[in-house]
């Protein structure tokens, strides 16, 4: 990113005539988006064999390839550093994919860019900075329904219904509240587009065990109405527990893929990454 | 007796005087603190934009008063403010797709969009001046005074005169509802809230589908309203000069820094206090303290604290002290 001297930063700590606070960080692989083409067959949501980076570094991804289908949750694991965010970013359209392609309910979206993705169906939480802080609960789930026209009192009652606690909260600014409810309007936010497909990366960093549990309900609670998600996870035995699907990642590549009850039982995943 | 011509006499020379400047500095300020808030940069420019505003606003005045068209007693200029607004409209948003989108496209830092803005300042600076002159120019008509010193006395039977001129009037009125409207619409409806959210969050407001584009074009729209109704308020109550404009923008920036960058509350709170203490010190208060001072005690010197060149001085002292005790101003703005 370097190489741009418009980015250079020098300078651009005095608060009182530069506001840094939530600036864009995204680096979408498309600025516009390119045709898409509809495919027959496969997985809902698939990305197929993946290779690429940010921007015109090197690969990070090597052949990777993700999938996950309706009630299904899909779970991605790894060590550090083994590309989990990355993958789940080059679905959504914010790594250059350099080969492979990325398919959504039978149409090809390798080209599309990730606000575009959202109007197709994706619903994407980020693992930071993923509320609007200063606005109310409600506010942040309208702002999560922005793209649609229709009414949304509904898609909001039902969001309400999964975590009753921001129905309490509903006029409190999000900002206020605890790790693990920031999480819930997230996860609601991502929820107002009714998405086809919901992508969490990784939901439970910064939250109390009891707290992640919880988490961990609702999300199977919202798989259990049919919609597919996909999971980035750190805590690896937790999360391939309740995964209908899992992916173990080394260095950009699937190393074991299997269905979680699998990838839990088998000695050499066990072996490597969730500590014997 | 005494104590009441005091208090006309502060209300004549202070009060009233500091409420209308400080309405008008309140609109400059929101403008700045808007710019500031969502495109993430302090707008050098702003200044210049209220200039161009009121500039056509002026040039509008002068056709439709040689044209005989008037609003009677009140100043033909607010009849022509729709106008000076939607010219301003388009200056801004030639200046945004002309300079500013470049610079968005290449992701800059917000610190070179400060200096890009001051290169914006100085050209509008110039165009202004090339267009209307840099000499002072008269548009305020209709009635003068909605109350005149003279018919004050005459009703009360007090020594001292309280004159309130239609534009000040005019003034806080007109400011009321343009902060009504922009509270209302910032809080209230669905464009208004998707700037706040992109303010907020951009990244996340990109994935709930708000396009930054349409956010930013509505933030100028916005600021070239404020600011071209912060000019011509300026001008009616004092006199257009643009070179009067390019320095306003000191006490403009002081105004949304005391009062919090980004929060536009605090630019109102803010333009206010500016206001207030720049009239203060540099107001001679021998006057008013004739009268409350007991005999044989009144003052014989002018009682000013500082002459009227310094007032820009003033503003940039009160904003020291406050940033000494609250970085972030008064309302809690987005600066540390």
């Amino acid at each position: 990113m370097s190489d741009n001297p418009y980015q250079d930063g020098r300078g651009n700590k005095d608060a009182s005539i530069t506001n840094t606070k939530g600036m864009g960080t995204m680096t979408p692989a498309h600025r516009k988006s390119g045709p898409t083409t509809k495919v027959d067959g496969g997985p809902f949501l698939i990305g197929d064999t993946m290779t690429g980076g940010y921007g015109k570094g090197p690969d990070i991804l090597h052949d990777c390839t993700i999938a996950v289908n309706p009630g299904e949750i899909a779970v991605i694991v790894g060590p550090n550093g083994a590309g989990k965010s990355t993958a789940m970013k080059a679905v959504f359209g914010m790594l250059d994919v350099r080969s492979g392609s990325v398919r959504l309910d039978g149409e090809d979206i390798t080209r599309l860019t990730p606000q575009d993705r959202v109007v197709k169906g994706m619903g994407f939480v980020p693992q930071t900075n993923n509320i609007f802080t200063s606005m109310t609960v409600e506010e942040n789930l309208e702002m999560g329904a922005f793209i649609r026209r229709d009414d949304i009192r509904e898609t909001m009652e039902q969001v309400y219904d999964l975590f009753p606690i921001l129905r309490e909260k509903r006029y409190q600014a999000a900002g206020e509240l605890s790790g693990g409810q920031r999480q819930q309007v997230a996860v609601g936010r991502a929820l107002m587009t009714k998405p086809k497909v919901l992508m969490l990366d990784e939901p439970t960093a910064g939250v109390s065990p009891i707290v992640m549990d919880e988490l961990f309900d609702r999300i199977i609670e919202v798989s259990r109405t049919g919609l597919p998600i996909l999971m980035v996870e750190q805590n690896a035995k937790q999360a391939l527990a309740i995964a209908d699907k899992g992916y173990v990642l080394v260095q950009g590549r699937n190393a074991f893929t299997g269905t979680g009850k699998e990838l839990l039982e088998d000695p050499e995943v066990r072996k490597s990454f969730l500590g014997g | 007796m005494e104590i009441l011509n005091a208090l006309v006499a502060l209300s004549n020379f202070v009060l009233i005087p500091a409420i209308a400047y400080g309405s008008q500095l309140a609109l400059g300020a929101l403008g700045v603190t808007l710019i500031y808030g969502i495109l993430r940069f302090s707008n050098f420019a702003h200044g210049d934009t209220m200039a161009f505003g009121a500039m056509i606003t002026v040039l509008v005045t002068w056709w439709m008063q040689s044209h005989g068209i008037s609003l009677g007693p009140l100043p033909t200029a607010l009849l022509a403010l729709p106008f000076g607004i939607l010219g301003c409209m388009a200056l801004v948003l030639v200046t945004d797709r002309a300079v500013y989108r470049f610079y968005r496209e290449q992701k800059a830092k917000p610190v070179i969009l400060v200096i890009v803005s001051m290169g914006v300042m100085f050209i509008m600076n110039g165009l202004v001046r090339f267009v209307i002159g840099p000499n002072d120019q008269n548009f305020a008509d209709g009635t003068r005074f909605l109350i005149s010193a003279r018919d004050f006395k005459k009703m009360t039977g007090l020594d001292e005169g309280l004159a309130i001129k239609t534009t000040q009037a005019l003034t806080v009125v007109v400011a009321v509802i343009c902060v009504a409207l922009l509270f209302w619409f910032l809080n209230r409806t669905r464009t208004g809230k998707s700037m706040r959210a992109y303010s907020d969050n951009e990244d996340l407001a990109l994935l709930s589908g708000i396009n930054p584009e349409r956010v930013v074009m509505y933030t100028w729209l916005i600021v070239a309203a404020l600011a071209t109704t912060a000019g011509v308020l300026y001008g009616l109550d004092k006199s257009f000069k643009p070179f009067v404009y390019f320095q306003l923008l000191l006490p403009i920036f002081a105004s949304a820094i005391v009062g919090g960058l980004g929060s536009p509350l605090g630019a109102i709170a803010g333009g206010f206090v500016i206001a207030f203490s720049e009239v203060t010190v540099t107001y001679a208060w021998k006057k008013v303290l004739g009268y409350l001072a007991p005999e044989g005690m009144s003052p014989d010197g002018l009682v000013q604290l500082l002459s009227t060149d310094y007032k820009f001085a003033v503003s940039f002292v009160i904003l020291l002290i406050v940033l000494l005790f609250k970085p972030t101003g008064l309302f809690k703005g987005k600066a540390v």
